[in-house]
């Protein structure tokens, strides 16, 4: 401004001042939120402070110590029946909660799609079924139908379907709908399972190989239908890709031991490390990555006449950037334990690789067994050959999957029906037919509407397997409940439930995210 | 499966179109017959069907089902142990509510018209629905005529509404006289069909004892006064609607509504035994030196032209009050003060004239009366005698938490929202960690946190029941969720009326009560209603942590009696019925209120 | 560019305004989002009774502007001084801007739940602190002046969108506003009804009105404007009396802009 503006001398001009404190909306907002975070910090401190002495009066103390030591826990099915400490058994609970949360989740969703379906057809019989299915499903609470079918199961008969004299009798071999291979009773379903053996490893490196190749294979045939037109079937020559990869691989996988020595070559690489290196290495990360964070921020905030224009937000994540490097470096020079522990499990990772890849030539990928009874008369457990599936596992995963499929169902169907009928219209326009139009024009639509709140119900899924509880199925929560009843040590338990679940639903909400972004890509 | 996708299963975009008066034939032909897949579709569905609900009715009326279980523990599945002497107060707090429904019902108009053809329609569909079932079911020769004339009957009401309906198109009766009749006729058969008389004989060794005749004396009278206090309470609201303004009386009923479930609660739970001088000497001085000196206060603050200073002395009453804290002091105190603080805080969104000062000042008056009684009756003994600690239970222990928690959450839910939509980092950082962290755990495993933890972190020598520790975390969890569906509202609520608040000249707490949260609250009702819905569901965890909710009786506690033993799936299906009819009903009726009044559009 | 004396005193048919005091002073006012400049350096003095019209292509940052004299956008360089006072963060300053300056929207933006005169009387109650009954009348009376005084009980959605846009209008001056702010307040309508929104605005104008108006109507530019201001990327271009803009417009940006318009 080179002209100075004259001021007639009516003109009531305020003469530009500093704000008073008390007045400075910016101060103001600053100040609420500091103070509400200092009431919020000192109640914390106080219930802590509180809970500390109750626990010293108590003579409970806080820690871990009970991974380590030996409990006794029998778990009702899982990987190891019988762990011999008490972090053992909570990871065989974790992996039965992932188990039974996985199984759920794809069966759920294809029985959902069904229900969607068939609400959707134009027989009215089929209507009503898919809607008695969701009402009724929908409006009885989980507990208590996992709690029914688990009852409902334990009227099976005590064996076998097939051969009522046994009933009573030991469990005889040649039982069960299929003879020897698999038993149903009122305890579970025992069938033959197929594992991973030692070749499996080098041979997932060629997969691995495969699905890249897959991948340009797939990319090149996008591009011929993109440049001819013709239909290239990019998917179907994908999957044959990986598919010829996975079956020559079977013969050729041993080519792939020499990753092992690699391996072994990391892990005493990190062996050489000391902790200090460690421990500046780390530090250096941190700090760099925050400077980087905030160097891209500022950078980002720039306009293109260089003046730098930052927000409230901005200062807050800049700040909390800089506060996290430092409570990091904090952390990691406070306990040494952490950087030697970060070493050895590294180490300990890299050894397990090299053992995993350094096995004979002849090693096949997998191994298929039959049951194989390991306590005659009792109940079929066939330990780690055989794959079981208990009463508790059943009436969780039926709990579970019907529940959620009515749930799955309504949201698929709200997916449909929310595509406009515009839509319709428009693809029998240009002149595909109702499967073409289904496929192509309002299934991708309606997946897009409808994937957030599927999300959601893969979250909520996972989470109500914990009511595997009431019957018994040995899940993260019921093992962490019979530690603590064991030890006494309640709050390390439920550190470890709270920290398995939120892991469990970032990824869940990651993978449902990237899908989401993606999709929001195409739709731009 | 195959077959499904191919011909019948692709969906009919949009729903399947209404045609009502299609001829039964063409109907049939169209929707069941049209082409051999279609057909091939409802013969398997129907096989599937019939064949199911054959397998549920053997099961249900099977010669060797204990319902008798369910008949004989009716009490227990009610209330638990609740003392038979203090029944009284049970009837008493329900009438009242009962009372508080019917009045609403008058005065907010409740209730829809049906036309005689839906009547006629679903007393056709649950008269052959009926007929199909006891045809299925397995039952003795007169059962099946008596249940078949009942069908029957239902039929013969399908007709008679019919030839209604075709004399007159217009013909409709009102949804309420419906549910009265019904209810009426319900109760009706209370006291002419032979249910029969089922209880415990005997404190040592009970006994089962089934006796013919009517339900018990004690059963059919309090139902009946109970539909005549209802129908009273109706009629009263038509005459006090015609009289009275209809605004005021609607305010003054919501305020009955929202105060009436706390002192209820009081009465069923304990009748709290004051000792007169404590109260006389410290509680009446107490809230009436706040009440008079608050009320002061606030009316001085909310004078507009205060400014700044008016805040300043908010923060310092608040800032005693979390002081209050370090010193020896009454917790009555330290909460007045603090809720004085929060009130004064408030108080330049609420001032003006002379009389919407003065209302602020009584607000706060009728809110340290009953807080003040509260907090009294909490610190005085009860006079309800009750059998130890686990005196309630059952469908009473249910409802309670499912109602508190949902009383404690909305708010807490809404200041959640409102701190995460908010542009103030440090509210924004908190609120989003506490509902993601809340939402990112299984309910099971906070209510074991609530029910084992929560009295390591109180101070010493308080001591809360197992109940109100684990409503307290049923409460934070169920916020988190509430959050999340009012912050979609939230964010429905356009940009353009927050400017035209702000250019208006509204502070942003003005902006927020008056235009945005009315806004926001309308349009997150419906996920609300099935939060709320799925809230009363989830109570059926308190089984795990060992509570006597509904489930436990159920499951664990009748199963176990010795005359009973083994009738678990009974007991469960009768639960599974009673929660589905519940959840159900509120699901159907919400529906419908929405679909009225378009709530959940703009 | 900017260095276009737009603090001129400006004159206009049948008024002068050159001994009318300033009302609303910008100085060099700049505004980013992000890394784009939304605002550059905007300069210029609005006299009190003035009706100034600001005219531009869309994205030339008209509305920002306009939004940042009624503090709905914040500006990060430059001042603005409405009134004698100027806008900083001080609280009691923000609030008595807002009062003192009414702003119409292009969406109307009229409270949805809140009946025709809640949404007229309701800042004047819990803002300017009026007794209900005064706030009631004034209501009234404003309605009758916009024309619709027997639409008080319904509700927005039900009305028209030129009767909304009246009722906005209402609500505004409901704050007895020294200024008006509107902001393409016909953009949103159909044909037929911007002539009794445009009419409201002339008479508005005719009382004595300071208002600033970002338009495409032309034709209320000529008839009304006491000056026009013309913008492109952030920037005043031109500045001056109608006449002088629609006749003679001396930057080829202002004629390029009117051959598209015209």
């Amino acid at each position: 401004m080179t002209a100075p503006v004259e001021q007639p001398p009516s003109t009531r001009l305020a003469v530009a001042q500093r704000v008073p404190l008390w007045r400075d909306v910016v101060v103001l907002k600053w100040f609420t939120q500091v103070s509400l975070l200092a009431v919020v910090l000192a109640a914390l401190w106080l219930f802590v402070g509180q809970a500390g002495n109750n626990l010293r009066a108590k003579d409970i103390t806080i820690g871990f110590d009970f991974i380590d030591r030996p409990v006794d826990i029998q778990l009702s099915e899982g990987i190891d029946t019988l762990p011999n400490s008490g972090g053992r058994a909570l990871w065989v609970g974790m992996v039965n909660t992932l188990r039974v949360a996985s199984v759920g989740i794809v069966f759920s969703t294809i029985l959902g799609i069904f229900v969607a379906l068939s609400r959707l057809s134009n027989n009215w019989m089929l209507r009503k079924v898919g809607a008695m299915w969701v009402e009724s499903l929908r409006n009885v609470p989980l507990l208590v139908q996992i709690i029914f079918y688990s009852s409902i199961l334990a009227t099976l008969p005590r064996t076998s379907f097939l051969d009522p004299t046994a009933a009573a009798g030991p469990l005889n071999q040649n039982q069960g709908p299929i003879h020897n291979w698999l038993h149903i009773s009122n305890k579970g379903v025992s069938l033959p399972r197929v594992f991973i053996a030692d070749g499996f490893y080098q041979w997932a490196i060629v997969i691995l190989l495969g699905a890249i190749a897959a991948h340009f294979v797939r990319k090149k045939r996008l591009k011929q239908h993109d440049d001819t037109g013709r239909e290239t079937s990019p998917i179907l020559w994908a999957a044959g890709t990986l598919a010829i990869f996975g079956f020559v691989g079977l013969f050729i996988h041993p080519v792939f031991s020499f990753v092992g020595p690699i391996m072994g070559g990391i892990a005493s690489l990190i062996d050489s490390l000391t902790i200090p290196m460690t421990q500046a290495v780390i530090s250096i990360v941190a700090v760099l990555l925050a400077l980087r964070w905030i160097r891209k921020f500022r950078t980002d905030r720039r306009s293109g006449s260089g003046h730098l224009n930052l927000s409230d937000d901005d200062w807050f994540r800049m700040i909390f950037a800089g506060l996290a490097s430092a409570l990091v470096i904090v952390v990691i020079y406070k306990w040494t334990g952490l950087s030697s522990w970060l070493l050895n499990s590294g180490q300990d990772l890299f050894r397990l690789a090299e053992t995993k890849f350094n096995v004979d030539g002849a090693a096949r990928p997998f191994d298929a067994m039959r049951p194989d009874v390991l306590k005659p008369g009792n109940f079929a457990n066939y330990g780690k050959n055989g794959l079981t599936m208990t009463r508790g596992f059943a009436a969780v995963f039926f709990g579970v999957t019907f529940y959620h499929s009515a749930h799955i169902g309504e949201i698929v169907r709200g997916g449909i029906l929310s595509v406009p009928k515009g839509q319709v219209e428009a693809a029998s326009a240009v002149g595909l037919n109702r499967a073409q139009s289904l496929r192509r024009v309002i299934l991708p639509q309606a997946f897009r509407i409808s994937l957030p709140p599927l999300g959601n119900q893969y979250l909520s899924l996972t989470k109500n397997t914990s009511l595997a509880i009431a019957v018994g199925y040995s899940d993260i929560v019921q093992v962490g409940q019979t530690i603590y009843n064991q030890t006494g040590k309640a709050l390390p338990v439920m550190s470890v439930w709270m920290l398995f679940y939120l892991a469990c639903s970032l990824t869940i909400s990651v993978v449902v995210n990237f899908f989401n972004m993606r999709l929001k890509l195409v739709e731009r | 499966m195959t077959e499904i996708q191919s011909s019948a299963g692709v969906p009919v975009i949009a729903a399947p179109p209404q045609e009502p008066h299609l001829p039964p034939k063409e109907w049939l032909k169209k929707n069941l017959f049209s082409n051999v897949g279609n057909t091939l579709i409802t013969i398997m569905t129907s096989v599937v069907i019939l064949s199911l609900a054959n397998g549920l009715l053997g099961f249900a009326f099977g010669s060797e089902r204990q319902w008798n279980a369910v008949a004989v523990n009716s009490r227990l599945y009610m209330s638990f142990a609740y003392p038979e002497a203090q029944y009284n107060r049970i009837w008493f707090s329900f009438a009242t509510l009962l009372v508080l429904a019917g009045l609403s019902m008058a005065i907010w108009r409740g209730g829809t018209r049906m036309p005689f053809a839906r009547l006629a329609k679903s007393a056709y569909s649950f008269g052959v629905g009926l007929a199909i079932m006891v045809w299925l079911a397995p039952l003795s020769t007169s059962g099946t005529v008596k249940w078949e004339i009942a069908a029957g009957g239902l039929l013969l009401a399908g007709f008679i509404f019919n030839r209604i309906a075709a004399q007159d198109e217009e013909r409709s009766l009102s949804s309420l006289t419906l549910l009265v009749g019904t209810l009426a006729s319900i109760i009706a058969t209370l006291w002419f069909i032979p249910y029969g008389r089922h209880s415990f004989i005997g404190d040592r060794i009970p006994q089962v004892v089934s006796e013919p005749g009517t339900v018990a004396f004690s059963t059919k009278l309090p139902w009946t006064i109970m539909l005549f206090v209802l129908v009273g309470a109706y009629y009263l609201g038509i005459v006090l609607r015609d009289r009275l303004p209809e605004r005021r009386t609607r305010s003054v009923l919501m305020g009955f509504w929202l105060i009436s479930p706390i002192f209820l609660i009081y009465l069923v739970l304990r009748d709290p035994a004051f000792t007169m001088n404590h109260v006389l000497y410290t509680d009446i001085p107490l809230v009436l030196g706040f009440l008079v000196v608050g009320s002061l206060i606030l009316y001085a603050l909310t004078k507009p032209s205060l400014g700044e200073i008016g805040r300043i002395i908010a923060m310092l009453i608040l800032l005693a009050g979390f002081g209050s804290f370090l010193t020896p002091m009454r917790m009555i105190i330290r909460i007045f003060l603090i809720a004085l603080g929060l009130f004064s805080l408030a108080a330049p969104t609420f001032s003006g004239d002379k009389s919407t000062r003065r209302r602020y000042s009584s607000i706060w008056s009728g809110f340290i009366v009953i807080a003040g009684w509260l907090i009294t009756a909490v610190n005085t003994p009860s006079t309800v005698e009750v059998p130890g600690d686990l005196f309630f239970g059952g469908a009473t222990l249910t409802l309670i938490v499912a109602f508190f928690t949902v009383i404690l959450s909305y708010p807490l839910g809404v200041l959640l929202a409102l701190a995460r939509t908010s542009n103030m980092p440090i509210f924004r950082l908190l609120a989003t960690t506490f509902i993601e962290f809340v939402r990112g755990v299984p309910l099971i495993t906070i209510l074991i946190f609530f029910s084992v933890m929560l009295p390591l972190f109180l101070p010493e020598g308080m001591r809360l029941p197992e109940v109100t520790s684990v409503t307290i975390g049923y409460a934070l969890f169920s916020a988190a969720y509430v959050a999340e569906n009012i912050r979609g509202g939230l964010q429905s609520v356009t940009r353009g009326q927050h400017e035209a608040a702000e250019a208006v000249g509204m502070s942003t707490s003005q902006k927020t009560v008056f235009i945005i949260l009315p806004q926001a609250l309308r349009m997150s009702i419906p996920p609300m209603v099935g939060h709320t819905i799925g809230t009363l569901k989830e109570t059926s965890l308190l089984y795990i942590i060992g509570l006597f909710d509904l489930l436990y009786v159920g499951r664990s506690v009748i199963p176990n009696q010795t005359a009973f033993i083994g009738s678990t799936r009974e007991n469960l299906l009768f639960v599974s019925v009673l929660y589905w009819v519940i959840s159900y009903s509120m699901s159907k009726a919400s529906q419908r209120i929405e679909k009225r009044v378009g709530l959940g559009e703009r | 560019m900017n260095e276009t004396d737009n603090t001129i005193t400006t004159t206009r048919s049948g008024r002068d305004l050159s001994d009318a005091p300033d009302i609303i002073v910008c100085k060099g006012v700049s505004k980013w989002y992000g890394d784009f400049q939304a605002l550059e350096k905007i300069s210029a003095t609005i006299k009190e009774q003035e009706v100034v019209v600001v005219l531009g292509p869309s994205g030339s940052g008209k509305s920002t502007w306009i939004r940042c004299i009624n503090r709905l956008e914040h500006h990060q360089e430059g001042d603005i001084i409405v009134d004698g006072v100027e806008l900083t963060n001080d609280m009691r300053n923000i609030e008595k801007i807002r009062s003192e300056v009414g702003m119409v929207f292009q969406q109307f933006n009229l409270f949805p739940h809140l009946s025709v005169r809640d949404n007229v009387t309701l800042a004047p109650i819990w803002v300017r602190k009026k007794p209900k009954a005064e706030a009631i009348e004034q209501a009234n009376e404003l309605l009758e002046l916009v024309g619709i005084p027997e639409q008080a009980d319904k509700f927005p959605g039900q009305l028209s969108g030129g009767q909304q846009q009246r009722v906005a209008i209402a609500r505004a001056l409901a704050m007895e506003p020294r200024i008006m702010l509107f902001d393409e307040p016909t953009s949103a309508l159909d044909p037929e009804m911007i002539k009794e929104v445009l009419d409201v605005m002339k008479d508005l104008a005719r009382s004595g009105m300071t208002m600033m108006v970002v338009t495409h109507e032309m034709g209320f530019a000529k008839e009304v404007a006491d000056r026009i201001i013309f913008m492109e990327e952030g920037q005043i271009v031109e500045v001056g009396t109608p006449e002088h803009f629609f006749t003679n417009p001396t930057e080829d940006r202002t004629k390029l802009f009117l051959s598209q318009i015209l």
